[in-house]
């Protein structure tokens, strides 16, 4: 067997291979010997499509019956990467298929390469949805995923003489077999025009929204099995459309031309996913997507309600909404001028309804990633929604004026409107109060978030608030990605922590065990094997399985502080070529990321990467000791690579600025050690896994913003006093790392001793430095370290999404299990 | 554009007679109307045959709506399809406008039976 996998569904090879066939006839229209891969990975998809479409139907049928509370997630990003893989595990069906293609005289592995990763996500935030999507339909909730159907997905990172280039990810360039389009539930979406105040009927106050343009939102459903194949959900992406086919007032006009320009204007909309995990203010483009997505979202919503329900009382105890992040909080809005304008009801108990509806998770505490919209742009776009948000904070203001009386900075603190020039719409304030429940993905951040950010809230409702840990799917991350590992703890303990994954804790004796010490680490090698060769075919550098695999995967980011680990790189590279001091154990140290475009000092960081991994790499004095390589355009299947293979996981933030990680919750699943800071989920995996197994260095929180309010950190006279800091200061200074552009790196220096060093890489350095000599020390007992790793995995099973998803459905959503009762366990 | 009507008592009854009431054509509407809405106080307008209606198409049925209020007349609308109700909700106009079902309906609404 090939990977541990739930029982098979009951299909036979045969069934599967007339149904491959049958697409390639019938839906592709080609002979089966004429197909390319990527035609076979098409009729294999559509194969394993026809099969789910089966268990959606009788999972909608299951949800109907028992008109069971459904959760909508609204997000506008879902990193879902490949999902044939994925599909076929959930589906137990990995085997049959892969024997089924061989049959066939096809490769499973080569076709499962050509499927292109669907990228609709930045980061963490994205593949955070995208996991959680998997853990709903696994765990049988009532659910669906809304979010937009790019066109174009992250850009594609290739990596030029260092430097980052984005080229474009045009993932739907032919198609995707997973997704259905649903033209005949198109939505309508007005935006833009003005409001005309006027009376209705019977004389009362009646905006008038006139002068709209229309937009249609045409859904497109990706199904989404869950692991075991029972219950399948779906995932609504929604494409824009152009209300008509071209404006015919000017196509009659003859100006033809200008009529395709609206039509394809209408259609840009959905046409881009913007590359940064910031927001980025005054972008008009971004705004109407994130209104398009609630609008689309939210008449689904309402209609799919109705449609089984008379009236709206039941509405709050059918319908969960969960914002992810601020992106969708629009919601709040809408929801009010359905509920007020289009169904009537009075304000108040609409207001009761949204609040009693929408649940909010904050994702960051960085300052410049709070969403704040100019009051003027909303005006424009979206005139009547600005209206609500003025009543809502009217109402707001009024109930704290009357909790605090005469607390006027309060009440410019809470305002949902931010004054000043330009004025701006806080749309974390419009979340948290349109919202029952406000949470933060790890217990510190959730504890940052009532006593800074939020702290006036907090105040106001403590009931409101709370913590829910990210998590993350065990399926993709463990099962799929690292199916050697999954086989030797299946062989092991049984393979009931696929949806369960405490179970790991079985391994725990298994740590003092030398012969399962010795199957894991040949687990480990073959992954690295396997790591060293993408390597290699990445970036041409050839890397030595045996080094200490140290890695750092993620966005790149000032605070996340890549900067450190490379001068820590820079000082024993110096140590090694001018001291004649060789490293404890040789390194290969793996970089991988995205820097947004627009976001030069995080360019900068790759170009520094590339240039010290150029300058160590080929000096003959290191002898192959240290390798230092950049592999160019992670996404999430070069992920499912680089994280098995990985020894040492680097979550080494500015303690206080990373809200969760879920990296850190992947590498250390797959036996990674993490040399992390007291930052984000690091905590509570230093707690899960124990002190002696995982290298913690560095300021607290509370001590760095110690430092922040009493403006004493002084980085200069920090790095005056230790020799090591300015040595490493010293080689960046002097362009030994860029022979080729003089004073290249010199920024480095200024941000660090002119700026201010905002992310206190220098207070944080020596106690790296001493981190990673523990790490080596550690590594340098192969017996020892494996111990470490095995528990490490033992005692990952906390940080499965699965454990989050319950404690969301518990304690948020109010969604139940709906698995058939035969299906138990 | 053709608008045909029927008397109904002192109730003029109008169908808008196209499928498609947007920027392209709800000029052409209100000029054409213009004339009912000059000799009636009483006017339903018969929506049937409308399936799409755009910010425009909306104008245009103001228009009509405030050049009746105007001189006391009152106007209807009926046989509106679920997409054109949809898109007068969308803009809270069933609020301002008397809908009703049926043009019978509508024409019965200016004159309520007494029970």
């Amino acid at each position: 067997m090939v990977t541990p996998q739930p029982p098979a569904l009951d299909v036979s090879a045969s069934a599967l291979r007339e149904s491959i066939e049958r697409h390639a006839r019938y839906s592709l229209a080609q002979p089966w010997e004429s197909l390319s891969v990527r035609q076979i990975f098409e009729c294999v998809s559509l194969a394993l499509r026809d099969l789910m479409v089966d268990r959606r139907l009788a999972t909608e049928r299951r949800y109907r019956q028992a008109d069971a509370k459904q959760l909508y997630y609204v997000s506008i990003e879902y990193l879902l990467g490949r999902m044939l893989v994925n599909n076929l595990s959930n589906l137990g069906l990995y085997d049959l298929c892969r024997e089924t293609l061989r049959q066939m005289g096809a490769s499973l592995e080569v076709v499962e390469e050509c499927e292109p990763d669907a990228a609709l996500g930045n980061g963490g935030l994205g593949r955070l949805a995208a996991c959680f999507l998997d853990s709903l339909a696994t765990l049988d909730m009532p659910s669906y995923g809304y979010g937009i159907n790019y066109e174009y997905g992250l850009f594609r990172q290739d990596i030029d003489d260092g430097y980052q280039k984005e080229k474009p990810d045009n993932w739907l360039a032919f198609g995707t077999p997973w997704e259905i389009e649903r033209p005949d539930e198109a939505c309508l979406v007005p935006l833009y025009g003005r409001i005309e105040d006027g009376v209705d009927r019977s004389g009362q106050y009646n905006p008038m929204w006139l002068d709209w343009q229309l937009l249609i939102g045409v859904p497109h459903d990706v199904p989404v099995v869950g692991y075991g194949g029972r219950t399948v959900n779906l995932l609504r992406l929604f494409s824009a459309r152009s209300s008509r086919e071209f404006d015919m007032q000017i196509f009659n006009a003859g100006d033809y031309l200008r009529a395709v320009e609206q039509k394809i204007a209408s259609e840009t909309i959905s046409k881009v996913l913007y590359p940064s995990d910031a927001v980025l203010p005054g972008q008009e483009l971004r705004l109407v997507q994130e209104y398009f997505l609630v609008a689309c979202t939210l008449r689904d919503i309402v209609g799919r309600y109705q449609r089984d329900h008379g009236t709206f009382d039941a509405f709050p105890t059918k319908v969960a909404i969960h914002l992810n992040d601020t992106h969708p909080a629009l919601a709040v809005a809408e929801l009010m001028r359905i509920l007020v304008d289009e169904r009537d009801l009075p304000w108040d108990r609409a207001w009761d309804m949204t609040q009693s509806t929408m649940g909010y998770t904050n994702h960051t505490l960085l300052p410049e990633a709070l969403e704040k919209w100019p009051v003027s742009l909303l005006e424009r776009v979206v005139p009547r929604h600005l209206q609500i948000i003025y009543e809502i904070n009217r109402r707001f203001l009024e109930h704290v004026a009357s909790v605090w009386p005469g607390d006027n900075d309060r009440l410019q603190r809470m305002s949902l409107i931010e004054a000043g020039a330009p004025e701006q719409v806080r749309m974390a304030h419009l979340s948290i109060v349109g919202s029952h429940s406000i949470n933060g993905v790890s217990v510190l951040h959730s504890r940052l978030v009532q006593t800074t950010l939020a702290r006036d809230f907090h105040d106001l409702w403590p009931e409101r608030f709370s913590n829910k840990t990210n998590g993350v799917t065990p399926r993709r991350w463990l099962m799929q990605a690292n199916q050697p590992l999954a086989r030797l703890i299946t062989k092991t303990i049984g393979g009931d922590w696929i949806d369960d994954l405490d179970r790991l804790r079985a391994l725990e004796p298994y740590a003092s065990d030398g012969a399962f010490r010795q199957e894991f680490l040949a687990v480990k090698r073959s992954n690295k094997e396997r790591l060293a060769r993408v390597i290699a075919e990445t970036t041409s550098v050839t890397v030595d399985p045996d080094s200490l695999f140290d890695v750092q995967v993620k966005r790149i980011h000032e605070y996340k502080r890549q900067l450190l680990n490379v001068m820590q790189i820079v000082l024993e590279y110096l140590h090694l070529v001018e001291d004649g001091i060789q490293p404890t154990v040789p390194r290969t140290y793996v970089f991988a990321g995205k820097a947004a475009p627009g976001y030069w000092a995080a360019k900068q960081i790759i170009k520094v990467i590339c240039n010290v991994g150029a300058i160590v790499n080929n000096d003959p004095r290191v002898k192959g000791q240290l390798k230092v390589v950049f592999i160019p355009d992670f996404r999430v299947s070069l992920a499912e690579k680089i994280i098995p293979g990985a020894d040492l996981s680097e979550q080494i933030s500015t303690a206080g600025s990373e809200a969760s990680g879920t990296g850190n919750m992947k590498l250390a699943m797959n036996g990674a050690l993490t040399i992390g800071t007291l930052d984000g989920a690091n905590i509570e995996i230093l707690e899960a896994v124990g002190a002696e197994n995982i290298f913690i260095f560095g300021l607290t929180a509370e001590q760095i913003q110690a430092w922040r309010d009493a403006g004493s950190y002084r980085p200069r006279d920090l790095a005056q006093g230790d020799p090591r800091l300015r040595r490493i200061f010293d080689a960046f200074t002097s362009d030994r790392f860029c022979p080729k552009e003089p004073g290249l790196f010199r920024w480095i220096s200024e941000s660090i001793f002119d700026r201010g060093d905002a992310y206190f890489h220098v207070a944080d350095l020596p106690a790296y430095i001493d981190a990673q000599h523990r790490v080596a020390k550690a590594f340098e007992q192969p017996a020892t370290w494996a111990s470490k790793a095995i528990l490490n995995v033992a005692r990952i099973g906390r940080f499965s999404s699965d454990r989050t998803i319950g404690e969301y459905a518990r304690d948020v959503w109010g969604i139940a299990s709906m698995r058939e009762p035969a299906a138990r366990r | 554009m053709e608008i045909v009507f029927d008397k109904v008592g002192a109730v003029a009854v109008a169908a808008v007679p196209v499928e498609e009431l947007d920027a392209s054509n709800a000029g052409e509407f209100k000029r054409d109307v213009a004339p009912l809405l000059e000799a009636n106080t009483k006017l339903v307008l018969d929506l049937s045959r409308l399936r799409f209606v755009d910010s425009s198409g909306l104008g245009a049925f103001i228009s009509c709506l405030r050049k009746l209020n105007a001189k006391g007349g009152e106007l209807k609308l009926c046989g509106m399809s679920k997409q054109v109700r949809a898109v007068f909700e969308l803009v809270r106009m069933h609020r301002v406008f008397d809908i009703c079902a049926t043009s019978e309906e509508a024409v019965g609404a200016f004159e309520p039976k007494a029970s």
